[in-house]
């Protein structure tokens, strides 16, 4: 603050600043402009902002990438006059936006010219209904045709027709767009997303991104989005910007910006796989150093034409007898008999999300549950640890019907990982938090297995932190952690990757390759398709209440149709491949280099 | 079969069922007769029924009021949990009182009074039933607001029915989680049971310090969102006020219902003069 106060006394100064740049800032459509701009959180002992230099076009779809904490939540909250204006904290430099030095506009005044969707949007929808909650700025700052601005805002955002619906019955899509509305009626000038489709299956986040693109083409407005999913960067995106140790450290045109390959790994941001795949191949000679790198599968399709199909597999794909087909020798641990189950809704008929599933889950399987947004992922889990019962049916668990287990006494057979690891933490250290479940059942040497745990998850610098306040990757161990606790045979993960940063999201799976070995069976349901390929053996795909397939990845990602009727998207690189010959079935970087390798099989 | 019973009675009060309820009794039934009325007509209504019964004595104009009040709520469609809250609370005030009366063998005279107060407990709650469970938060919240209630009373209300369901959401999924990981002591002979129940009191409680950890976590996201959005600036504002209020619109509909209300309570009181 006392910094705020100095530079209080040199207010006129910055006016006559603050003029000058006004006039040179309209003549060159720059929207904002950030100068020498440091800040420090409150408490805190470095600037999270560190001299920031930065100028933004009028009409740019900027993409904001860098390390977990490099600063991007907070520039954007700089952008929004939330700070310094609502969170105090050691400000200095200047940011104008529109002309608008944001340290002498109040909050009001600001949201009027950027727009801000947070992160965790469904906690910024305060109010009831769709047109409402769209339409509450406007109300609020005394705008006479609220109403009128909030419909035109959700018919810019795609919600036309829903307009009188409670905001408990959208998707979670939906209830994005509807945050981005309620930013949109204001008529900003700017609009930020924090990262907008983290939790959303790829048909949603299409349908984010090409609302985004429709605002920032037909409505002319300027779009800036914190995001980790470099594909989307690739195909929406026309300028990157990389924040690194709190600093700019370049913005350039997104293709540019993807081909940097090493320098965004140094800063934990993946290529798209497809630009990885061009980097290598450039590297070990097979692509002209002077070729710009691909970043989409068109791209891509157009660099690598040269290359040819040399059959990294056998031509049908099946040179590794792969064991995931259950065997009728197996021995099945968990089972799904004629099982319907329907959630009440608030008004109507019950909501049905099984009708008569039938399913069987073999020891030693390593699953992976997909699907689109509410497909029944999560409530089939929570079906087979007995937190939801079916109304028609039997779920049985080695054997026994769950109905007639306690969850408690569940608890040795199988365990659930919650999607949102919050709701796992119920003491106040996870070092308490892992040891509960062994402490309260007397497990001998539970100390020391607490400690061996803790250290399995490079959680023992941490033990004695609250789960809450720590980092997104840190929480998802931790939460990992406590599910493996009583080394169940049966582990089930709800959406392990989600909102998780590349680097992190890399780390879990590592997390969870060790994990095989400890666990027998373990199932995730999830939407990260490269999770999918690299992990799974057996692939359950449901869709609207039935098991739509099931079986290899190759059975799944192989079967065209089957993919565009249940709105699952394979691994960018194995789009590719399949775009270059039909043939090849490659789910990493590495096989689709083996595939398309040797030169010399090029005539077959 | 006792079993069966009981899992049966302790499915239907599952947190999930407590949500569904909540956001059934606040926006399930906004299609009604009672929701689609001016809601400072409902509440001048209220004024009536929930103040008048009290200082009235009269068997046929309680009993009249009674039966208008049982027909609102019934119109209401109020969800099946409030009703049952409310069968609870009257018997448990007046009711048993009542009941025990008649089984053993008072005469009129100590029945009659019993049943003149159960009747004006019944009527009060019934009416407050109606306006506070069929108005849906909003509507209710503009009638308070319109009637000089300060702005933050009438959004804490839209925004507390908001919020509850997420809470409750969240209590449920951390009470899960004890659930999951605990270790209850063994119910199966009646030490045990009790032993189980002050373990599942300690659990609720215990549950709480995750659950306002977690909440506080969220709302800050919501307030800077309501920063945002304008709230503390229209808080103060008369122009936005006056705005808020302009959707009120008392209707013939409204009017109507008033009357017919009125004209029911004036042959009550007719009635009660003849009799």
């Amino acid at each position: 603050m006392g910094e705020i106060e100095n530079n209080m006394e040199t207010k006129h100064n910055m006016d006559a600043i603050a003029e000058n740049n006004e006039n040179t800032i309209d003549s060159m459509d720059t929207i904002i402009k950030i100068e020498d701009l440091t800040y420090t959180y409150p408490g805190a002992a470095q600037p999270t902002l560190n001299h920031v230099h930065l100028e933004i076009e009028k009409g740019d779809f900027l993409a904001i990438v860098g390390n977990n904490g490099c600063g991007k939540s907070t520039l954007c909250k700089v952008l929004n006059g939330l700070i310094p204006h609502f969170i105090s904290g050691t400000f200095s430099g200047n940011v104008w936006v529109e002309g608008e030095n944001t340290k002498n506009a109040d909050v009001g005044t600001l949201a009027r010219k950027v727009g801000y969707v947070y992160q965790d949007f469904e906690n910024q929808i305060v109010r009831p209904t769709v047109l409402d909650d769209a339409s509450y700025a406007c109300l609020n700052y005394g705008m006479k045709d609220y109403e009128q601005r909030g419909r035109e805002a959700l018919h810019q955002c795609g919600l036309e027709g829903r307009e009188d619906e409670y905001i408990w019955q959208l998707s979670g899509g939906q209830t994005h767009l509807l945050a981005l509305a309620g930013a949109v009626a204001l008529g900003p000038e700017v609009l930020i997303l924090d990262e907008p489709i983290a939790q959303l299956d790829p048909g949603h986040a299409d349908r984010i991104y090409e609302v985004l693109r429709e605002l920032n083409e037909t409505y002319g407005k300027t779009i800036i989005v914190i995001e980790h999913h470099t594909e989307y960067i690739a195909d929406y995106c026309k300028h990157v910007l990389l924040l690194r140790n709190g600093q700019a450290a370049w913005m350039l045109p997104a293709r540019e910006a993807l081909a940097r390959v090493e320098e965004l790994q140094e800063s934990n941001i993946f290529p798209p796989q497809v630009t990885i795949a061009g980097f290598r191949l450039q590297k070990n000679g097979r692509l002209t150093q002077t070729q710009m790198l691909p970043t989409t599968v068109e791209e891509g399709r157009e660099a690598m034409a040269a290359l040819s199909y040399a059959g990294g597999k056998s031509p049908k794909g099946e040179n590794v007898p792969q064991t995931a087909a259950p065997e009728p020798s197996e021995k099945t641990v968990a089972q799904f008999k004629d099982v319907t189950v329907s959630y009440r809704s608030v008004k109507g008929e019950p909501h049905t999300v099984f009708d008569r599933l039938n399913l069987s889950i073999h020891k030693g399987e390593k699953i992976a549950l997909i699907g689109s947004n509410g497909a029944g992922k999560s409530t089939l889990m929570k079906m087979m640890v007995g937190l939801l019962k079916p109304s028609q049916g039997i779920v049985e668990l080695n054997g026994t019907s769950v109905k007639n287990v306690k969850p408690e006494q569940l608890s040795r057979q199988i365990s659930l990982v919650y999607q949102n690891p919050e709701e796992m933490f119920i003491k106040d250290s996870i070092y308490s938090d892992i040891a509960y479940a062994m402490q309260v059942r007397n497990v001998e040497n539970w100390q020391e297995k607490t400690e061996e745990l803790l250290k399995r998850f490079r959680l023992s610098e941490l033990s004695e932190r609250d789960g809450r306040l720590l980092s997104g990757g840190q929480m998802r161990r931790a939460s990992l952690a406590i599910g493996v606790a009583l080394n169940p045979g049966i582990l089930l993960l709800d959406e392990p990757t989600a909102n998780l940063d590349i680097a992190t999201r890399k780390e879990i799976m590592r997390t969870l390759s060790d994990m095989k070995e400890v666990t027998d069976t373990v199932m995730i349901a999830t939407h990260d398709m490269q999770l999918v390929c690299e992990w799974a053996e057996r692939i359950i795909v449901l869709c609207q209440g039935q098991v739509a397939a099931d079986g290899t990845r190759d059975e799944i990602f192989g079967n065209a149709a089957l993919i565009s009727r249940v709105g699952i998207r394979p691994p960018e690189i194995f789009t590719m491949g399949q775009a270059l010959d039909r043939r090849a079935l490659c789910y990493t970087v590495d096989e689709f280099l083996d595939a398309f390798s040797c030169e010399g099989r090029q005539e077959e | 079969m006792m079993q069966k019973l009981s899992e049966n009675v302790l499915d239907k009060f599952s947190m999930d069922f407590l949500r569904n309820q909540v956001l059934k009794n606040a926006y399930g039934n906004d299609d009604t007769v009672i929701a689609v009325r001016d809601p400072r007509i409902l509440l001048v209504w209220y004024l009536f029924f929930g103040l008048v019964p009290w200082f009235v004595n009269d068997l046929p104009f309680l009993l009249g009021c009674f039966l208008l009040v049982m027909v609102t709520t019934i119109l209401a469609k109020v969800a099946g949990l409030v009703l049952l809250l409310f069968a609870v609370g009257v018997f448990s005030q007046t009711g048993y009182l009542l009941i025990a009366t008649w089984i053993f063998g008072g005469d009129a005279s100590a029945i009659a009074p019993l049943l003149v107060l159960t009747l004006k407990v019944a009527t009060i709650s019934l009416a407050s039933v109606t306006v506070f469970s069929g108005l849906d938060p909003d509507r209710l919240s503009n009638g308070l607001m319109w009637f000089g209630c300060p702005e933050r009373l009438s959004f804490s209300i839209s925004y507390a029915y908001r919020m509850l369901p997420m809470l409750m959401e969240e209590f449920q999924n951390v009470l899960l989680s004890y659930r999951l990981r605990g270790n209850p002591p063994a119910h199966e002979t009646v030490p045990g049971k009790i032993k189980y129940l002050i373990y599942q009191i300690k659990i609720i409680i215990h549950a709480f310090y995750p659950l306002m950890l977690n909440t506080a976590k969220r709302s800050r996201t919501t307030v800077e969102a309501l920063e945002i959005k304008g709230y503390r600036y229209a808080a103060v504002n008369k122009e936005v006020r006056k705005m808020k209020l302009s959707s009120l619109k008392v209707t013939y509909d409204d009017l109507i219902f008033l009357a017919i209300s009125f004209l029911w309570v004036a042959v009550t009181v007719l009635v009660s003069t003849l009799v």
